[in-house]
């Protein structure tokens, strides 16, 4: 049998991973071994059994039954307009006992000190994320006020300090 | 009553109220922040590993951890530190991993988190008193560990 | 301004109108690329409620991020890596309450995939496409998650070893062996599925 490297050289000969001097290696192997041909015979058919296997599954749900379901996750979820409820009865308030150009101080100087303190403010519902690990997931939970950002790479006793084992990267 | 008071009176106490929330503006957006990291071990264990004192997190952390499926979570490491408005600081929780928590406008903050000093996951988003921002990531024998961020004050 | 026909808008110009919050727009989006969406979830997941619930997962995550698409990939793209980053997580999730592990099954196996005989002729030629695809399907369902994955990934996805090791975070060398196995292994597996067919 074709020793392993070579098959997996054949493989990726296949995928056209190799560079051109080693895809040349692997065309002289092709040329002197019937069961590297074979062999590349094999995968490549492999790999064309697959072609359009996905494009015969379909969603087994209605159209309008799928998106409601979307929908309604996404306006529990999210919620577009931010929300500033906790300034406007101040600034109603104000804005009726104060005259108008004082007023309006008033709510300028109170949007800054809620949103700097209680953070309810446009922020709450942008989320910005940067992932230079690219298997990795942001995930929000709206209900117990936590966001989650899960790498994909084990972080091998990321933990322990005195640990000299594999982390992520 | 509102109403009944004097124009004069009504305008000094409009300039009052005025002054003073401005000047609790300018200490607010003055004032130092303070964070706190926790270093957490995620694990279906009931006991941390033999030898480690860690203590379990509290109640309240806990519950915002509802969304991960593991059992227990013990706290290997507290960290507590100020910003200055504006400002930014680079913690390390571990030998090989570091947050840099940079103060934004609002209660905004930018999270960048490295693995072996290389930038992994940047987080720009609100984190108020009470909200907490974890990354984290799998670790052997199905634990996880979590870095939990989270303002103080 | 006149108003978007989403029926017949291209996808960038429904994006854009996502983006600006119009929930309309983005349903035909959904509607479009729903089975691609869910396919993807179904080849990873084999599970048809897990695939339902992580493509429904994927939707409204693509709608919460709309603002970060920039345009860099085609929107079914962009939707397809979410959807793949909610089945990996899921199938990460899985391993921890599985008992083996992919270098326990390596061990277990000896490199099979190493010494098994090549399968001559195609066992998959003649095939009407229907059954060819439930032979597959079947197959697919004897992998191990790792080598579905791995296969997905590249048969599917079209991605290339070093955009998978990143994606699975694992090696190179890894995604090359694991796909190497996969692979014979369905031969193998098509190829007996074949076999029972002539009993």
């Amino acid at each position: 049998m074709t020793e392993y490297q070579n098959q997996l050289k054949l493989q990726s000969h296949l995928d056209g991973e190799l560079s051109e001097a080693e895809a040349s290696e692997v065309v002289s192997l092709l040329a002197r071994d019937p069961e590297a041909v074979a062999l590349l015979a094999e995968l490549r058919q492999t790999s064309e059994a697959l072609v359009g296997f996905e494009d015969g599954i379909r969603l087994p749900e209605s159209r309008d039954f799928f998106w409601s379901k979307i929908q309604r996750e996404i306006e529990g979820q999210h919620s577009p307009a931010p929300e500033r409820t906790s300034p406007v009865p101040w600034s109603a308030r104000l804005r009726r006992l104060l005259m108008p150009a004082t007023g309006f101080a008033v709510v300028a100087l109170l949007a800054l000190v809620v949103t700097r303190e209680t953070g309810s403010g446009p922020a709450q519902s942008s989320v910005e994320t940067s992932l230079a690990d690219s298997g990795a997931l942001v995930y929000h939970d709206f209900s117990a006020r936590a966001t989650f950002v899960w790498l994909a790479y084990p972080a091998d006793d990321e933990f322990s300090e005195e640990d000299e084992g594999a982390g992520f990267e | 009553m509102r109403c009944k008071l004097f124009p004069t009176a009504t305008l000094l106490w409009h300039i009052a109220v005025v002054g003073s929330l401005g000047a609790s503006v300018s200490k607010a957006q003055g004032a130092d922040l303070k964070f706190q990291v926790q270093l957490v071990w995620a694990t279906d264990d009931s006991r941390p590993p033999t030898g480690k004192d860690y203590k379990p997190v509290e109640g309240g952390i806990k519950s915002q951890l509802r969304a991960l499926k593991w059992k227990n979570y013990f706290e290997v490491k507290r960290i507590d530190f100020t910003l200055a408005a504006g400002s930014q600081k680079r913690v390390a929780i571990s030998e090989k991993c570091e947050l840099n928590v940079r103060d934004l406008s609002g209660s905004n903050v930018e999270v960048i988190l490295f693995g072996r000093g290389k930038e992994v996951a940047r987080v720009k988003q609100a984190l108020p008193k009470g909200e907490i921002l974890v990354p984290g990531g799998n670790a052997p024998n199905e634990t996880a560990w979590l870095a939990i961020v989270k303002r103080v004050d | 301004m006149t108003e978007l026909d989403h029926s017949s808008a291209e996808d960038p110009a429904l994006v854009r109108a996502a983006q600006s919050g119009e929930m309309a727009a983005f349903e035909e989006l959904v509607a479009r690329h729903r089975d691609k969406i869910y396919a993807r979830a179904y080849s990873m997941m084999r599970n048809e409620e897990q695939a339902l619930d992580l493509s429904q997962e994927a939707w409204v995550k693509g709608w919460q991020r709309l603002a970060q698409f920039q345009g860099e990939s085609s929107f079914g793209t962009w939707m397809t890596r979410i959807v793949i980053n909610l089945c990996l997580d899921q199938l990460r999730k899985h391993k921890r309450q599985r008992t083996e592990s992919i270098e326990e099954m390596s061990e277990e196996s000896g490199g099979v995939e190493r010494q098994m005989p090549v399968v001559t002729p195609n066992p998959t030629a003649g095939l009407e496409r229907g059954e060819l695809r439930q032979r597959i399907d079947r197959a697919l369902g004897q992998l191990s998650h790792e080598h579905r994955t791995v296969l997905v990934l590249h048969e599917f996805e079209e991605l290339e070893y070093k955009e998978i090791a990143k994606v699975m975070g694992c090696s190179i060398g890894t995604v090359m062996s694991r796909l190497f196995y996969a692979r014979r292994k369905m031969a193998g597996l098509l190829s007996d599925l074949k076999k029972e067919n002539w009993k």
